[in-house]
């Protein structure tokens, strides 16, 4: 079986605007994705020509080998999305909704009733399966919207943006369920600018910036490549101006700037045996460092470095 | 502790999707639970019950001599209001909803083909609509028998052409529905539209300008009222003189039967598709 996803030259135009641009991408089985790029790069453009609720301006998006700007029901048939913040029906109940979700589908009855059990039960709303989902909060209904992603045991689980919008506990409880996910034997493909998120549960990631596909791979490969580094150090003395002008003189050091009466920052290019030598160099201009350590995520150190460059 | 996901109890290869029209009937039945619990069924029942308890008071209370199809006329005459109403509430919000609702995001993304949601509303929407009316031209019928001493078979016609013009109505409101990007302003125009914006139309066009207009769908909606007048009205041009040598024209147009129902099923079938094609447009963009 060839890739769940398979995204070839995709482009969508509004109103002169290109919000996606030649986007190619291929999503391989049984990974985990991370759609990553800032508001505004095309992720969910992309995410809703690939569920059928736009129109592509030109390209592909092939789901289990079907074109779903050509075949959009056949297309779906073995897929799961959560877009946006959906909203449901307020006169139905979360097991009404999934049935007639699954009834759509053309899931049996006892189908539809094992399944419901097991996805509310994985995203917590076995209590509240009967209650009308009008009065839900947004962390509940995002909750509701995963269930019926995951009802029919699709193939491949599309996510626009999980997370968005809810408060920290909603987040959590939505990551933990993300993190259930991985461990099964679904392709997900997931939309975010959260890069913890992301490094957190995803496998691969695919980085956009302005509709185009910046850099994609495991993230693993990605972190390799991940050259550019924030250090955060913190010494015993006070820095003072003519200190910080020491260190910006150093050989690798970009971006300098305090960040506290005994604490600075700045760009490292290079691996652990520049990262090293650095360190001895600080310590050679008589400073006593008390911490010296990689400041953020390195994958937010890649994006960061990406995204400045596609501008 | 979280649940376990299950996987390939029931195998994804053997799952077949549904036909298109399985689907329709998927959707309908869903649709109709929406009129049960939002009470919009239960408030066009209500202002039905009303208007039927007015008009049975009233004739009830008269002592001119009544027949069946007299009686049943009366009643006929106010089903156009509740067509509209019926219009309205069923159909006037029944696509922009799902946009501006947001419920479009839960819908769109599953493997249905945008004309089987259409139609599975709309064939919700007629339901409720039969319903209504079935309901409304029964008691009518039972007033006939009881007040005008027999059995009106030209209301059982005006039943029929009311469920004609409720359909076409109901046609128009999707139409609106498909291009609308507010709910309540969908809802206003679909209203206004048949309350007095048509009316105004044929009043200027058949009264002031001596035009018929028959293709005008209030105009042949109105023949639900005159099919129960026996003998059926016939158009008639008067000339009053005003004095000073001049003149007024009055015109007196009435649907002609045939005419009307064709006119019907073109509103209903050119406003349904073109409100499918819209709707297969339109784009969840915001």
């Amino acid at each position: 079986m060839g890739d769940p996803i398979v995204i070839d030259r995709l482009t969508k135009d509004f109103d002169g605007f290109r919000a996606v641009d030649d986007l190619s991408l291929t999503v391989r089985q049984g990974s985990f994705l991370g759609f990553l790029g800032p508001n505004g790069a095309g992720k969910t453009t992309t995410i809703k020509i690939m569920t059928n609720l736009l129109a592509a301006s030109g390209g592909s998006a092939v789901l289990n080998g079907i074109d779903v700007v050509q075949h959009p029901k056949e297309a779906l048939a073995q897929v799961g999305a959560v877009v946006e913040t959906p909203e449901f029906y307020p006169y139905l109940t979360p097991n009404e909704t999934l049935a007639y979700l699954g009834e759509i589908r053309g899931m049996t009855r006892e189908d539809i009733s094992r399944r419901t059990k097991e996805v509310l039960e994985t995203v917590k709303m076995t209590e509240w399966a009967d209650k009308r989902i009008g009065k839900f909060s947004k962390g509940m209904k995002q909750r509701v919207a995963i269930a019926q992603a995951m009802l029919h045991e699709p193939s491949v689980i599309i996510l626009d943006e999980p997370t968005s919008g809810l408060d920290p506990r909603g987040m959590y409880e939505v990551r933990e369920i993300l993190n259930e996910l991985s461990k099964h034997d679904y392709t997900i493909f997931m939309s975010s600018h959260l890069l913890n998120e992301v490094q957190e549960v995803c496998s691969d990631v695919a980085l956009i910036n302005r509709g185009r596909l910046l850099r994609s791979g495991s993230v693993e490969e990605l972190l390799e490549q991940a050259s550019v580094k924030r250090i955060e150090v913190r010494t015993k003395q006070q820095m003072s101006g003519e200190l910080l002008n020491s260190i910006s003189k150093l050989e690798g050091v970009q971006e300098l700037r305090a960040s506290g009466e005994n604490q600075f920052m700045f760009s490292l290019t290079g691996k652990d045996e520049e990262q090293a030598q650095m360190l001895l160099r600080l310590q050679s201009l008589g400073l006593n460092v008390v911490s010296y350590k990689e400041s953020g995520l390195a994958l937010e150190s890649l994006y960061m470095s990406l995204i400045k460059d596609s501008r | 502790m979280m649940a376990e996901v299950s996987v390939n109890s029931t195998p994804r290869e053997a799952r077949a999707l549904p036909s298109d029209l399985k689907q329709v009937g998927v959707v309908a039945k869903y649709d109709v639970m929406k009129y049960l619990r939002s009470r919009r069924l239960l408030g066009m029942l209500i202002i039905e019950a009303i208007v039927l308890i007015a008009i049975t008071v009233l004739l009830a209370t008269s002592s001119n001599p009544k027949t069946a199809d007299g009686v049943v006329g009366q009643y006929a005459g106010f089903a156009t209001i509740l067509i509209v109403i019926g219009a309205t509430l069923f159909g006037g919000d029944a696509i922009v909803s799902e946009y501006q609702g947001r419920t479009g995001y839960l819908l769109f993304p599953n493997p249905i083909k945008k004309v089987s949601i259409i139609i599975g509303k709309f064939i919700s929407a007629v339901a409720a609509m039969v319903l209504i009316l079935v309901i409304y031209y029964a008691i009518a019928l039972v007033a006939g028998l009881v007040m005008g001493n027999g059995f009106s078979t030209l209301g059982l016609a005006s039943l029929g052409l009311a469920i004609l013009y409720g359909i076409s109505a109901l046609a128009v409101a999707f139409l609106i529905s498909s291009f609308m990007k507010g709910t309540a302003g969908s809802l206003i125009l679909t209203f206004a539209l048949f309350f007095f914006v048509l009316d105004i139309i044929s009043s200027i066009m058949g009264q002031l300008g001596g035009i018929k207009p028959w293709f005008l769908l209030n105009f042949a909606g109105s023949s639900l009222s005159y099919v129960t007048t026996d003998p059926f009205p016939v158009d008639s041009v008067e000339t009053l003189d005003i004095g000073g040598g001049q003149s007024f024209t009055f015109y007196s147009f009435y649907p002609d039967i045939g005419l009307s129902i064709a006119v019907m099923v073109a509103y209903a079938v050119v406003a349904l598709v073109l409100a499918y094609l819209i709707f297969r447009r339109r784009e969840m963009s915001a």
